[in-house]
């Protein structure tokens, strides 16, 4: 019923979250287009990490809608109008379209790191044995990290570990990449070979939602920054405008205070 | 005195009644073999109950580890045995009985699912969440989270805790003489009331216990501990 | 409610009668317990030509099954040792011996977990290896362990119930005597299966509550 063609990759519609007595997204929308790269920048505690949750329903929105090409993912809408919530099944069919990047890895250490990449490709997507180790090899390949794959994870490095994150992701074939401060449990001397690996896909022409607080990546990589203040867009455009000529005075005071 | 030692370190007894004495042995090894299968299962659901978002199911996981965690294995063996095959005569108007090994296997099989189930719920607590979201990002349901995230490194790190389970629960087999199973201490008991000397039967039968015991346990903790090693360095 | 009233509640004296036992035999076990391992501890790190029986000892009384041990203490000591001469001694003795062995790993574990760097600053202000032990070593054990020492508690009251066998006269024994009477076994069986677990349980909670309390305290962990 929603055509694909004509509507956004991901729209997030008047998201509302809220734990207990803390209201930590307040109406929250924005749309990212197939194959652009949306920075989400703010302080600490604004509601970055509890947006990009949201949008993979690993925290339910207390209201709002988030659509990927068009169609929800928490609710169902008939022909006639009705509306029905998913199950957690039919949620985690929507959630193989968003691979998600996590500041502490995640990876499984009883796996191998092919092992890591190859799980989810066959036992959720259902594909055969053969073609999933393919598909992982090079995935592992767009992050460099082919000679490891017999490797297990403890044995790697956290910049290492992190590219492997991504590989575990980009082999789902998602729609969209999220990537919650992929950098920011790394030793400075690692993040760089994880945000190249970032551009590098942003090159590609993979569509992300990325959060950071690499200004720099940010600037260069995004064709739109998003600052979130108190669970709120507080200021949004092009890293040019947002980056250079603010309009709300808590985003230059924010951005003031990171160049110190 | 020494005529005493003499005869306690004299085994040439315990050896004579070896065939009877080994064949009660093998009554503890079924005992364990069927109890354990019981409490893996009882205590695994248990440990699924007690991690489960349902309030009343984690209540109802509580009250089971709790009430046989608590109960001492004697207890619970005659329990068992003589109010157990009661309650459910009652219940469908028939007179029920447990053969001694029925009561055997059930007893020590609740008793020891209330251990296994907190060695299991520790083990799957132990799993960082930032892991299963990593699964559930995937697109893993609960099943599979459970099955191929979940499980494999909980099994890894619980298994020198539930080794040790294991073998509470096979020294707790030898109470079950206590309610007529033929085993190595009741076959103990028998030949001790015919011969008159309890000396060497009473040591022969602690000594084996005790060798096979401890051979069995280190064998296990080395196992185990080589098996956890492979994965986190 | 008929029946629990005539069975139970009207027997209470009896049953606490057999409580008191199981206290008083549970309690000299522990003290007994507690005592003797800290003993096999220090002999197993410190008494070089002894270390070999301690921990001989040890494994012995860790792996031997309570009802084997306590068989063989009511039967075998007797005779070789001429003690013990009561069925009740015999009793807590084999108790002692099991949870000794316990005990005696929680205190070695403990004592090699505190640092080389204590026992050094005790040396380096001139305290003897004696009283580095009793005034820096130890106290800082038995905070650490106090919670595994109540854990064996409850392990001592739930193999005190198999002194019944050999006619200690505890809870066990005594509701066992009411069954034999009455023939009544539904009410006096659960009435004393959930007098022990629900005192095991209090035990163990405030086994918990003092790891927690310890651990607020002291910033250690267990
Ligand atoms: N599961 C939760 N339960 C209760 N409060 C939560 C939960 N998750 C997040 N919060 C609260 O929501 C607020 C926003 O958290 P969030 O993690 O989204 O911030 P953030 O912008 O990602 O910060 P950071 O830059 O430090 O990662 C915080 O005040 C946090 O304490
Ligand atoms: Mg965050």
């Amino acid at each position: 019923m929603a055509d694909p063609a004509g509507a956004p990759c991901v729209e997030v519609v008047d998201l509302h979250k809220r734990f207990g007595a803390l209201e930590v997204l307040r109406g929250v929308s924005f749309a990212v287009d197939r194959g652009s790269v949306v920075s989400i920048i703010g302080a600490s505690g604004s509601g970055k990490s509890t947006l990009l949750r949201c949008i993979n329903y690993l925290e339910q929105p207390t209201s709002g809608e988030v659509r990927i090409d068009g169609e929800p993912i928490g609710i169902e809408r008939r022909a006639d109008g009705s509306e029905r919530r998913r199950s957690m099944r039919e949620i985690g069919r929507f959630r193989r379209d968003l691979g998600m990047v996590f500041q502490q890895f995640n990876l499984w250490p009883h796996l191998t790191v092919l092992g890591n990449v190859v799980e989810a490709p066959i036992r959720v997507r259902g594909l055969p044995r053969r073609q999933a180790m393919e598909l992982a090899r090079a995935c592992l390949e767009r992050v460099q990290l082919s000679e490891k794959s017999s490797e297990y994870p403890a044995r790697l490095s956290g910049g290492q570990q992190q590219r492997v994150a991504i590989a575990r992701a980009l082999a789902m074939q998602p729609k969209v990449m999220l990537f919650d401060e992929a950098t920011s449990s790394l030793d400075p001397e690692l993040t760089g070979e994880v945000l190249e690996v970032m551009r590098g896909l942003a090159v590609d022409g993979t569509t992300m939602i990325v959060v950071t607080h690499e200004m720099g990546f940010a600037r260069e990589v995004s064709d739109r920054v998003i600052f979130l203040h108190g669970g709120l867009i507080e200021e949004e455009g092009p890293p040019a405008q947002v980056f250079g000529t603010p309009r709300s005075e808590r985003c230059r005071q924010f951005l003031a205070k990171l160049l110190h | 005195m020494s005529e005493n030692l003499r005869q306690m370190l004299d085994l040439g007894l315990f050896w004579e009644y070896r065939s009877i004495l080994l064949a009660g042995l093998a009554f503890n090894f079924y005992v364990f073999a069927a109890s354990a299968s019981a409490a893996i299962v009882l205590g695994f659901l248990a440990a699924l109950a007690r991690v489960n978002p349902l309030r009343p199911l984690r209540w109802l996981g509580a009250v089971h580890v709790e009430t046989f965690r608590n109960a001492p294995d004697y207890v619970m063996l005659v329990w068992v045995h003589f109010v157990m095959p009661l309650l459910i005569g009652q219940a469908i108007g028939m007179r029920v009985t447990f053969a001694p090994f029925v009561s055997a296997v059930i007893a020590l099989g609740l008793v020891y699912s209330g251990y296994l189930a907190e060695t299991f719920r520790t083990g799957m607590q132990a799993v960082p969440r930032g892991q299963i979201e990593a699964a559930r990002a995937c697109g893993m349901g609960g099943v599979l989270v459970m099955r191929r995230i979940i499980l494999p490194q909980a099994v890894r790190m619980m298994l020198p805790e539930a080794m040790n389970n294991f073998v509470s629960l096979f020294k707790a087999t030898t109470i079950v003489s206590l309610i007529t199973v033929p085993d190595l201490m009741y076959r103990v008991q028998m030949v001790t009331q015919q011969e008159m000397r309890p000396l060497p039967l009473y040591t022969g039968a602690a000594l084996t216990y005790f060798v096979l015991i401890w051979a069995v346990a280190a064998l296990a903790r080395a196992g185990s501990e080589r098996w956890r090693r492979k994965i986190w360095a | 409610m008929g029946n629990w009233e005539r069975l139970v509640w009207n027997q209470r004296n009896v049953l606490l009668d057999g409580f008191l036992v199981t206290l008083e035999i549970c309690a000299i076990a522990f003290a007994v317990a507690v005592a003797a391992g800290l003993g096999l501890a220090l002999l197993r790190l410190y008494v070089r030509p002894l270390r070999w029986p301690a921990i001989m000892w040890i494994e012995y009384c860790r792996a031997t099954p309570i009802y084997v041990q306590l068989m063989w203490v009511n039967y075998v000591w007797p005779e070789i040792l001429g003690w013990p001469t009561t069925f009740y001694t015999a009793g807590w003795v084999a108790l002692a011996l099991q949870s000794s062995g316990y005990l005696a790993e929680t205190f070695r574990t403990g004592i090699e977990n505190i640092g080389r760097g204590q026992r050094e600053a005790a040396y380096a202000v001139g305290m003897s290896p004696l009283l580095t032990f009793r005034r820096i070593i130890l106290p800082q054990v038995l905070v650490t362990i106090a919670p595994s020492i109540v854990t064996q508690f409850t392990v001592i009251v739930k193999s005190s119930t198999l002194v019944s066998v050999i006619t200690v006269q505890d809870l066990m024994f005594q509701s066992q005597r009411l069954v034999n009477v009455w023939f009544e076994p539904i009410e006096i069986l659960t009435a004393t299966a959930a007098i022990y677990i629900l005192f095991i349980f209090a035990v163990s909670a405030a086994g918990k509550a003092l790891a927690d309390r310890l651990r607020l305290r002291y910033g250690l962990g267990t």
